[in-house]
């Protein structure tokens, strides 16, 4: 038997030419929590997905207990004893506790009659093995994401997990339901059951984990005990620079405020909302899923209707009642989900950078020129580098940075006042993050009042100037420049 | 040249297999019936038969491209029609020249127009205002529209056209063109300019491939497909027109059967329900298949019209099988999972 419950070497995984994992090495230890760190994009998931059989790996090697492993499917993962708890939980949200915990063994044992009594057996036990006491007939949709997740665990664990997969666990909890997290995880890491915990958060690693792995650009930069690292060295390793050098210092900010809210409320998702923005400022606006955040952008972009409060544009009191009414007024939003919400996928390249600006491009009559589309698609496709070879592509063929930049483009060749991001590097790589952020900056030095909503806290650091901080609807802290650290807004956000 | 062609066939699939498949029919009908189909009978037929449901299937082209559909545009023209020649019928009276006659059937025509444009913005503020899913909103509407025709003329047909309005729906135009087929000329043209040089029809390819993303992009989505649902019912509306002047009578239930036609056609034509995609010369040549294959079928008497239902039914559900799966693969594919 070896030492290690699971060995991976030398893992290559690719999409569509683009390298995802590039010869990555880890190992987990049994009754040990691992922790595997990185920033978005760096390969994390897709790790994840080949450990569980979503993906099958290109090259390398996979050994769970001393055993190789040629080929996984997710059921051959299941039999081993690997359980992943995926952060949208996959559970039935309309079911009961009870349903959501039995349902499983039910089907692996191809039941066709449902018995009552056996699944409220089945709900219990599987409860029981962490001391854990809820409800069993709560509706699973109606719980906190705190108690999901830990009938996701409960769930896991009836199927003899050797090793549990957490995939950000802790992303949508207060500091409390962490802690509680935690407790649990040490009750199960001291049972002899291997965690997986996956993260980018410093100190939620340090708290922890036993081992660490460091992700960068699909290739594993570190890997060893956590005690081993200090907190520079971690971060050092995740992001590959020493993170305060790069901080976006506004040039010319104007005296008046282009934009400013005041006491806006939106029944239910905020209230009382007030801020200035000026020219060349970057405003980063952060919380937790569920904070506001969204809403309040799009309360800005007329997609949501606050009934109370000013928002005052230029000196002048508007009301913005549709995304054409913003787009008047010289405001753009770059939405939240660049996949539903910002591209045409089976659509050209130029036909997406230039959806929102056909006003602009067509003649009398509505009469528009193919060729002309064509010509703005290139004349973005220089200016952001977007890696094509023809705009007349479809949007589809491009990376998730490539597409991101789609988007920037759309509204960019509007002109505007106003640009609002909603976590604008979501799913984009290292490489077109930076180009991104870089000609976020410029736009900013040019005169462009920017807003930037994101629950990436480095990202908020390195490019914001000012930074609001929103819990339950509200504003809960408001950081000048110097004050703007990842710590300070962690405290703030809990 | 080979790859040449190779490449054309690739990217115009449908456009191939579109003319494989006339040339197939005229071939099988051919052999069948000998020379049967080669007299200026049958095609003079066709000719004159196909611009009716022609022009609703360019219509309702519109509601797939956007992704949506419209089952109510045949009911809605019955009605609209319906009210026209009675209209017609009440004031038209004996010895009035052919000019005040012309006169009643423009304000019959005005009637027609003002009841498409009422039975798109229903279909339409039904679905994108109310968000009810088109197949249901517009089989609701297209019961409304059925059951209001019905009872109005208690499930007769309404003669009383003018022998004017029928003498112009026979003319042939500078001596060799149907009228119908002169309208319908004019009404593709129509639309085949929308859909390439317009805004409009930039925007409505855009819509069927994710509307969302088009509200995001500033595109007023309601106003689109309002605008898209009345230009089918217009289309459709003024089809009910023509089989007017070929019936000589409007009735309630007149071209049921072209609702199931239409959709078969834009299938076959590529112009799929999922919206976004679709070629209107394609549209084009899968209505001349689709006539081909209604004449072909009449030329065989023992198959009476009690199999037409089967014929056609038939028909579509091979069509939707087929373009199940030769797009099954590829339809999906683009739904990737987000990495980070």
């Amino acid at each position: 038997m070896s030492e290690y419950l699971l060995e991976m070497s030398g893992i290559c995984k690719s999409f569509t030419g683009v390298k995802a994992l590039d010869n990555v090495n880890f190992k987990v230890r049994p009754g040990k929590v691992m922790c595997l760190a990185g920033e978005n994009g760096c390969g994390k998931s897709t790790l994840v997905k080949i450990i569980s059989g979503v993906y099958t790996k290109d090259e390398g090697e996979v050994l769970f207990e001393g055993k190789k492993i040629s080929k996984i499917t997710p059921a051959e993962a299941t039999k081993l004893g690997i359980q992943v708890i995926y952060q949208d939980l996959s559970i039935f949200p309309n079911l009961t506790v009870m349903e959501n915990l039995a349902i499983n063994s039910e089907i692996t044992a191809g039941r066709a009659l449902v018995n009552r009594k056996r699944w409220e057996a089945t709900a219990k036990e599987a409860l029981s093995k962490i001391g854990y006491n809820i409800d069993l007939y709560a509706k699973m949709g109606e719980l906190s994401v705190a108690d999901k997740q830990l009938v996701a665990i409960c769930r896991a664990l009836l199927f003899n997990a050797k090793l549990i997969i957490m995939d950000e666990p802790t992303t949508a909890l207060t500091k409390r339901e962490v802690d509680a997290l935690f407790k649990t995880v040490r009750q199960l890491r001291d049972s002899g059951i291997a965690i997986m915990f996956i993260s980018h958060k410093t100190e939620e690693i340090f708290e922890i984990s036993d081992d660490v792995c460091i992700m960068r650009n699909g290739k594993n930069v570190y890997s060893g005990l956590t005690s081993d690292l200090t907190p520079q060295q971690f971060t050092f390793h995740m992001t590959g620079r020493e993170l305060t050098a790069d901080h976006f210092i506004p040039k010319n900010i104007s005296k008046d405020p282009v934009l400013k809210v005041e006491h806006l409320t939106l029944k239910n998702k905020f209230e009382d909302i007030n801020f200035e923005l000026r020219k060349g400022e970057i405003l980063g606006v952060t919380g937790l899923l569920g904070s506001g955040r969204t809403e309040l952008a799009l309360s800005l972009f007329g997609l949501e209707h606050p009934k109370e409060g000013k928002i005052i544009l230029n000196g002048k009191e508007v009301h913005i009642g549709s995304p054409i009414q913003a787009q008047n007024l010289k405001i753009g939003y770059v939405p939240e989900d660049r996949l539903t919400e910002g591209l045409c996928l089976n659509q050209p390249i130029a036909d997406n950078i230039t959806l929102s600006s056909l006003k602009r491009l067509c003649k009398a009559f509505g009469l528009l020129k193919k060729q002309d589309l064509i010509d703005d698609g290139n004349i973005w496709k220089e200016k952001f580098s977007i890696a094509t070879d023809d705009v007349r592509k479809f949007a589809s063929t491009l990376s998730g940075g490539n597409q991101q930049k789609i988007v920037l483009s759309k509204w960019l060749s509007n002109d505007l006042d106003v640009l609002i991001l909603n976590g604008p590097t979501v799913g984009v790589d290292v490489g077109a993050k930076q180009d991104i952020h870089a000609l976020v900056h410029e736009l900013a030095n040019e005169g462009l009042a920017v807003i930037i909503i994101s629950d990436d806290l480095s990202e908020v650091v390195v490019n914001c100037s000012r930074v609001i901080v929103m819990r339950d609807g509200k504003i809960v802290g408001e950081l000048e420049e110097n004050d703007i650290t990842e710590e300070v807004i962690l405290e703030i956000i809990r | 040249m080979k790859e040449k062609i190779k490449n054309y066939a690739s990217k115009n699939g449908y456009t191939v297999m579109l003319l494989a498949l006339m040339a197939v029919l005229l071939l099988f009908f051919t052999i069948t019936k000998g020379g049967d189909l080669w007299h200026l009978g049958p095609w003079k037929g066709i000719c004159m038969q196909f611009p009716e449901f022609g022009l609703m299937t360019l219509g309702v082209m519109f509601c797939f491209i956007i992704g949506k559909i419209d089952m109510s545009f045949v009911a809605l023209g019955d009605f609209a029609s319906i009210l026209a020649v009675k209209y017609m019928e009440a004031n038209v009276t004996e010895g009035m020249s052919n000019g005040q006659i012309a006169g009643v059937i423009g304000v019959a025509f005005l009637i027609v127009i003002v009841i498409a444009i009422i039975g798109g913005v229903i279909n339409g503020v039904l679905i994108t205002y109310l968000n009810v899913p088109p197949v249901m909103a517009t089989i609701a509407m297209q019961l409304v529209w059925l059951g209001l025709s019905t009872a109005l003329t208690q499930g007769y047909a309404v003669s009383g056209v003018p022998p004017l309005y029928s003498e112009i729906g026979h003319m042939m135009v500078f001596g060799f063109l149907p009228m119908p087929l002169l309208i319908f000329i004019i009404f593709f043209a129509i639309s085949a300019f929308l859909l390439k040089y317009t805004v409009f029809g930039e925007q409505l390819y855009m819509m069927g491939t994710n509307e969302k993303a088009c509200r995001f992009s500033a595109i007023n989505t309601h106003a689109m497909v309002i605008k898209t649902f009345v230009l089918a019912a217009l289309f459709s509306c003024f089809g009910c027109m023509i089989m007017v002047s070929t019936m000589n009578s409007a009735k309630a239930d007149y071209g049921t059967s072209y609702v199931m036609r239409v959709i078969l056609i834009l299938v076959l034509a590529g112009v799929l329900p999922d919206g976004g995609v679709g070629k209107i010369s394609n549209v084009l040549l899968s209505i001349v298949a689709v006539q081909i294959i209604a004449t072909g079928v009449n030329m065989f008497p023992e198959l009476n019209a009690y199999y037409a239902s089967l014929i056609w039914g038939g028909l579509l559900l091979v069509v939707l099988v087929i373009t199940a799966i030769t797009n099954g693969g590829k339809k999906f594919s683009f739904k990737k999972k987000k990495t980070s």
